[in-house]
C-alpha cells in the first residue's frame, strides 16, 4: 500500500467536528419492495475539511446528502451540526444541486442576493455583500443577466455564490459539475479549490468521478451499494495544487478504482422482492 | 426573427383588411340587402354617432360612455372577484393534496354545467342587472383562473422549493418569492382566459333587459331593427376585450418581475 494513501477507517474522532453522522440508515419502501439505500453510515467532518463522497450510482450518496441537508429524515441514526440535531433544511447547511436550481425570473445578482432577504440586513450592506460575492465568482459583468442567458459553468458559479453569501457551516455539493463538459468541469474544480483556499468552508462533495475526487479531496469516503454504506475512509495526502498528469495522481486513481470494484462485489443483494423470494 | 419589424406587423392586418374589402365590395354591388349587412360606411357613421354624438342626435347617439362604464364596471367586478378567489384557491390546491381532494369533485361538477344554465337561477336570486351579470362573470372566469393556477403551482419544479428551503425561506415568503413567480406563465394564461370569457358572459348577463351596457345595446338594437348598431356593439366589445387584455398584461408586467421576464 502506498505510504500516501492510508486507510483510516478506525481513526479517532477529529477534535473539531462540525458535522457528526452516527449510524444513519435509510430504508425505502416502494410497493412490495424494501430497499436499504443506506446502512449504518457514520463519520465526522472536521472544520475546513474538503471531503468527497465517492461511489457508483445507486449507492445512496445523494440520499446521504439529502439527509444531511434535512430534506429527508433518516430511518435510523442521528445527524448533528455543531452538536445540535439536524431535522430540517436550513442556511447553515447549504446545497449546490447538480441540476440548474437558480430562479429563472431573477438576474444573476438577484439570485445571489436571494437568501439575504429577511436577514435584517440593510439594503446598502446587502448590495455590498452581493457585489463582493459577484466578484468572488468573477461574474460582475453578468450581474444583470438572466440564468438562461449564461453558460452552465456560470450558472454553477452563481449557485455557489448564492449559498456562500449565507456563510454556511457546511457546504453540501451534489455532483455539481457532472452536467458540465470536461473542460468546464476542470475549470470549475480549480475554481472551487481557489474559493475554498480563500474562505476555507467545510465541504462535502458528492461525486462518481474518481479523478474529480482525487483532485479535490482531503479525504475520500468510498461508498458501495446494496446496501449503501461507507466501505473506506481514505486520506488523500497528495500535495496541492494537484496535477492530473503526474504518476502519483494516476496511482491514487488506480487505487480508488480497485476499491470501488471490491466495494461493489462485496455487497449482498438487499433490494428484495418478497413475492420472488 | 423580430416581430417588431414592419413586414411582420403588416402580416397580422392582411386578413382583417381583406375581410373589410370583401364586405365593402358585397355592399357596393348590392349582393346582400342592407337589412342583413349594412354598408361599412353606414356602420362607421352609426359608430361615430354612438360614440361622439349628442344625446338628442338619434336613438343610440351618445350612449357610448354610459354603456361602456356600466359594462366595464361589471367585467371589472366579476373578473376581480374570480381572480381574488381563483388564484389563491388554485395555488393551494396545486400544492396541497388535501385541498385538491377537497375541491376537485365540487369544482369539476360545477364546471360541467354550462354557464348559461345559471342565468335563470341568478335572475331569481339577484334580479335583473348588475348583480346577475357580475355573478355570471365570476362563475365563468373562475374556472380557467383556478385550474391554471393549480396547474402552475403543481408545475413549479420541486428543486426550486428545495433551494428556497435550504436558504432559509419560510412558507409565507416561499409562496410569494418562489411559488407565484414560478407559476407565473400559467397564472397569466389563466387570468387572460378568464378575462376573455368575462366579456362573453357580460353580454349574456346584459341580454336580460338591463338599461345600459354594450350587451344591452346589441339586444336593444335587434329589437328596434338597427343592424348597424348591433355591429357597432360587436366591434366595441372586440375592441374593449383586446384593450382589457393588453392592460391586464401591462399590469402584471408592472407588478411582477417574473411576468416581465417570462420568455
Amino acid at each position: 500500500m502506498s505510504t500516501r494513501l492510508k486507510l483510516i477507517s478506525t481513526r479517532a474522532a477529529r477534535p473539531q467536528a462540525v458535522l457528526d453522522i452516527k449510524g444513519v440508515s435509510q430504508i425505502f419502501r416502494v410497493a412490495q419492495t424494501t430497499c436499504h439505500a443506506l446502512e449504518n453510515v457514520s463519520f465526522q467532518a472536521g472544520t475546513g475539511e474538503l471531503i468527497c463522497i465517492l461511489g457508483p450510482s445507486g449507492c445512496g450518496k445523494s440520499t446521504l446528502l439529502k439527509i444531511l441537508s434535512g430534506f429527508i429524515a433518516p430511518s435510523a441514526g442521528k445527524v448533528a451540526l455543531n452538536g445540535l440535531p439536524v431535522f430540517r433544511p436550513g442556511p447553515d447547511r447549504c446545497v449546490v444541486f447538480q441540476e440548474d436550481a437558480l430562479f429563472p425570473w431573477l438576474t444573476v445578482a438577484e439570485n445571489i442576493a436571494f437568501g439575504l432577504k429577511g436577514r435584517g440586513l440593510g439594503s446598502q450592506s446587502a448590495r455590498q455583500e452581493t457585489e463582493r460575492f459577484l466578484s468572488l465568482v468573477n461574474l460582475e459583468a453578468f450581474a444583470d443577466y438572466l440564468p438562461r442567458e449564461v453558460s452552465g459553468g456560470m450558472k454553477q458559479r452563481v449557485a455557489l455564490a448564492r449559498v456562500l453569501i449565507l456563510n454556511p457551516k457546511v457546504l453540501l455539493m451534489d455532483e455539481p459539475f457532472a452536467a458540465l463538459d470536461a473542460q468546464t468541469r476542470e475549470e470549475m474544480q480549480n475554481f472551487l479549490l481557489a474559493l475554498w483556499k480563500k474562505l476555507s468552508h467545510t465541504i462535502l462533495f458528492v461525486t462518481h468521478d474518481v479523478a474529480e475526487a482525487v483532485t479535490l479531496a482531503d479525504r475520500i469516503l468510498v461508498m458501495g451499494k446494496n446496501p449503501g454504506r461507507i466501505r473506506h475512509d481514505i486520506a488523500v495526502t497528495l500535495k496541492r495544487p494537484r496535477m492530473r498528469e503526474t504518476d502519483d495522481f494516476h496511482h491514487h486513481c488506480k487505487r480508488l478504482y480497485a476499491l470501488l470494484r471490491t466495494g461493489d462485489t462485496g455487497g449482498m443483494q438487499s433490494c428484495q422482492n418478497p413475492r420472488m423470494s | 426573427m423580430n416581430d417588431r419589424t414592419t413586414p411582420y406587423r403588416l402580416l397580422s392586418w392582411i386578413i382583417p383588411g381583406a375581410l373589410i374589402m370583401t364586405w365593402w365590395m358585397v355592399s357596393r354591388c348590392g349582393w346582400l340587402p342592407a337589412y342583413l349587412l349594412p354598408h361599412p360606411e353606414d356602420i362607421a357613421k352609426s359608430g361615430y354617432a354612438y360614440v361622439f354624438g349628442h344625446a338628442e342626435g338619434g336613438p343610440y347617439s351618445g350612449r357610448f360612455v354610459t354603456d361602456v362604464i356600466a359594462s366595464l364596471a361589471r367585467v371589472a367586478l366579476g373578473f376581480s372577484m374570480a381572480a381574488g378567489v381563483g388564484v389563491p384557491l388554485g395555488i393551494l390546491s396545486g400544492r396541497l393534496m388535501w385541498m385538491d381532494k377537497l375541491l376537485s369533485v365540487s369544482v369539476n361538477g360545477v364546471r360541467a354545467v354550462p354557464g348559461i344554465c345559471w342565468l335563470p337561477l341568478s335572475l331569481i336570486w339577484f334580479g335583473i342587472g348588475m348583480k346577475t351579470t357580475v355573478f355570471l362573470i365570476f362563475l365563468a372566469a373562475f374556472f380557467p383562473i383556478y385550474l391554471n393556477a393549480a396547474a402552475g403551482a403543481r408545475a413549479v419544479p420541486a428543486i426550486l422549493l428545495q433551494a428556497g428551503a435550504m436558504m432559509g425561506v419560510g412558507r409565507i415568503r416561499g409562496v410569494f418569492a418562489i411559488l407565484i413567480p414560478g407559476a407565473m406563465s400559467h397564472l397569466m394564461a389563466g387570468l387572460r382566459l378568464g378575462l376573455g370569457i368575462s366579456w362573453a358572459y357580460l353580454v349574456l348577463g346584459e341580454l336580460t333587459g338591463v338599461p345600459s351596457g354594450l350587451g344591452a345595446v346589441i339586444m336593444d338594437a335587434r329589437m328596434s331593427g338597427h343592424i348597424d348598431v348591433i355591429i357597432v356593439g360587436i366591434v366595441m366589445i372586440a375592441l374593449f376585450g383586446q384593450l382589457s387584455d393588453y392592460l391586464l398584461r401591462c399590469l402584471l408586467r408592472c407588478l411582477f418581475k417574473s411576468a416581465r421576464r417570462t420568455p
